[in-house]
């Protein structure tokens, strides 16, 4: 992406992909070679998000939803550092935590949908919860896999000159393994809003995952259309913010 | 045994075997005459009638091969006959009203099956008798269901705005029982099962139901009528499977009219009710018969007046863009 962005030339052709995309697939709904119904045109789609802008509710589904990744991804990430870089130094914490991360690693956040409800209500804490479930343990895994993957020389080598366990913890685990860390939460991101999805087809009133929803019910199509773009939209937007944030706090690393 | 004996035995054996292969012979081919058709269904009272005709065997009387396609949400069953995976369905009328909008001429509205008015409602407890004490309190409901269309409805006619005056909160409608029962919420809009459950909790009681929406007085129309409804190249290909399904499912409704008890056997093996319960629902309901169809769906109809209206309704609402004219998805020539 890095390298289309610099060269004018790729540049130019992934924006005429993209325009032709666009044209054909208006054609293919104009000359009625699939029904509107099943694939709006993108006309349609876009008429959509102006109505809606217009309205002034746009914002508001994708505030919502961006609220509930950003403070379901902060909860399970502020927790999954600390207790990811102990599992990572210690063996005999990591031979505890081990069963209950293999039983919670595989669960999809949409199966936390019966019991959350029961725990929280139909509250937004519940689907903070959801993203939270969903995003904790692969982000803990992320971080006892970066932590594991330190030179051990360099953790012996600061012992060697007499650095204590906070110091060690502080001027080299922490340094080593933030990179590693931080490509991993942006998987972690993109995943935030897929829970944030799940979380929104139950019992939410606004948010982007509600639009489709919603959208489904009353076969409005180019609405789910419009859902699912301001999906990807949203997530390059916070990709790009992620990107800023992990430069400015590893600059040292690059 | 003589050799003559021997002949006629043979003989006699011959005609035996060849009358046992034959009569096998003639139900495959009876089978093979059977017109196919599926049908879209749920545990939902609206497929009651589609249902028994099935176990009665009536669809079998009419030679009709029919099956059972189970669909847990209305919109999945809308989506598989519009691409063609069912034949025929029953559904809410907002459903239909919505696809209808988008212009989809997939399907046609070829009967009413029920009513089902009296079990679907507003339940508060005990103390709120007017909606206007609802004022700064919580509504759960099922978005983009017919109790949702109630609850709006009734909002409005009590002169308030939904959202700003009263909370109207989605809850799933599996989940609303908890919901009322642990205060989360301050009323609960639901249909059977989950409104009997509610209506039988102490100290409550039902405000309003569906006989309380703008449109019924008038046009006997509530906020979500279930209509008949079939692929409209199926009608096309078929026409006359599609009158004898007609036939077989409108002797069933009658049969839940008119004696309900002998359906409740069948319908529990769907429900899984108690025998007692499925006697309420299915008493819970008006069952229209083959004569009333005319009346529903003929021209001058009312009753199509009022799905026209229940359409601008939606509208109102920004549930469907606009109006489609829903005489031109009603066809009665099959009945």
């Amino acid at each position: 992406m890095q390298d289309i962005r610099r060269r004018p030339d790729l540049m130019l052709i992934s924006s005429v992909s993209v325009i032709a995309l666009l044209l054909f697939w208006e054609a293919a709904c104009r000359l009625q070679w699939v029904d509107p119904l099943f694939l709006p045109p993108p006309s349609d789609v876009f008429a959509r998000l102006a109505g809606m802008w217009d309205e002034g509710v746009l914002f508001d589904h994708i505030l919502a939803s961006a609220r509930r990744v950003m403070v379901g991804f902060a909860a399970a990430t502020a927790l999954a550092i600390p207790l990811g870089i102990f599992l990572g130094t210690s063996q005999r914490a990591r031979a505890a935590f081990d069963p209950i991360l293999s039983f919670l690693r595989p669960l999809p956040s949409m199966s936390w949908i019966p019991l959350s409800l029961l725990w929280f209500g139909i509250t937004e804490t519940q689907k903070y919860s959801i993203v939270f479930m969903g995003t904790f343990a692969p982000a803990l895994l992320y971080v006892i896999e970066a932590t594991r993957n330190i030179d051990p020389l360099l953790i012996r080598a600061a012992r060697n000159l007499g650095t204590s366990g906070p110091q060690v913890m502080r001027h080299v685990i922490l340094p080593a393994s933030l990179p590693q860390i931080f490509s991993g939460f942006k998987v972690i991101l993109g995943l935030s809003w897929t829970c944030v999805i799940s979380a929104e087809l139950v019992a939410a009133k606004e948010g982007l995952g509600f639009l489709i929803m919603n959208g489904k019910e009353f076969f409005q199509t180019d609405t789910v259309v419009l859902g699912m773009a301001l999906i990807s939209v949203t997530v390059l937007v916070t990709d790009v913010v992620f990107r800023f944030v992990e430069n400015r706090v590893l600059a040292w690393s690059r | 045994m003589s050799l003559r004996t021997t002949r006629r035995q043979f003989i006699q054996g011959m005609a035996l075997g060849a009358a046992s292969l034959a009569l096998p012979m003639t139900g495959a081919v009876q089978a093979a005459q059977m017109q196919a058709i599926r049908y879209g269904g749920s545990a939902w009272l609206g497929h009651y009638p589609a249902w028994l005709a099935l176990k009665k065997d009536y669809f079998k009387e009419e030679n009709l091969d029919v099956s059972w396609e189970s669909f847990g949400t209305t919109s999945a069953r809308v989506s598989a006959l519009l691409s063609g995976n069912i034949d025929v369905a029953v559904t809410a009328a907002p459903a239909a009203l919505s696809v209808m909008a988008r212009g989809s001429r997939h399907f046609a509205i070829i009967g009413v099956p029920e009513n089902f008015g009296r079990v679907e409602g507003l339940l508060v407890r005990d103390g709120i008798e007017k909606l206007e004490q609802l004022k700064g309190k919580k509504i759960g409901v099922t978005f983009a269901s017919s109790a949702h269309l109630l609850v709006l409805n009734l909002i409005e006619q009590a002169g308030m705005t939904p959202g700003k005056d009263i909370t109207v909160l989605n809850v799933p409608a599996p989940e609303l029982p908890a919901a009322f029962q642990s205060g989360q919420i301050d009323a609960a809009a639901a249909w059977t099962p989950q409104f009997n459950a509610i209506k039988a909790m102490p100290g409550v009681h039902v405000l309003a139901d569906d006989t309380s929406f703008e449109l019924y007085k008038e046009y006997g129309v509530t906020p979500g009528p279930d209509v008949l409804v079939a692929r409209t190249a199926f009608l096309k290909e078929h026409p006359e499977a599609v009158k004898r399904f007609l036939k077989a499912y409108f002797r069933a409704n009658e049969q839940l009219k008119f004696r309900p008890e002998t359906a409740v056997g069948a319908l529990t093996e769907l429900t899984k009710l108690s025998e007692t319960d499925q006697l309420e629902m299915i008493k819970g309901a008006d069952w229209y018969g083959a004569q009333e169809q005319v009346n529903l769906l003929g021209p001058g109809s009312k009753y199509i007046d009022g799905l026209q209206k229940l359409a601008e309704i939606m509208v109102g609402f920004g549930q469907i863009d606009k109006a489609p004219s829903v005489r031109e998805w009603v066809d009665p020539t099959y009945l």
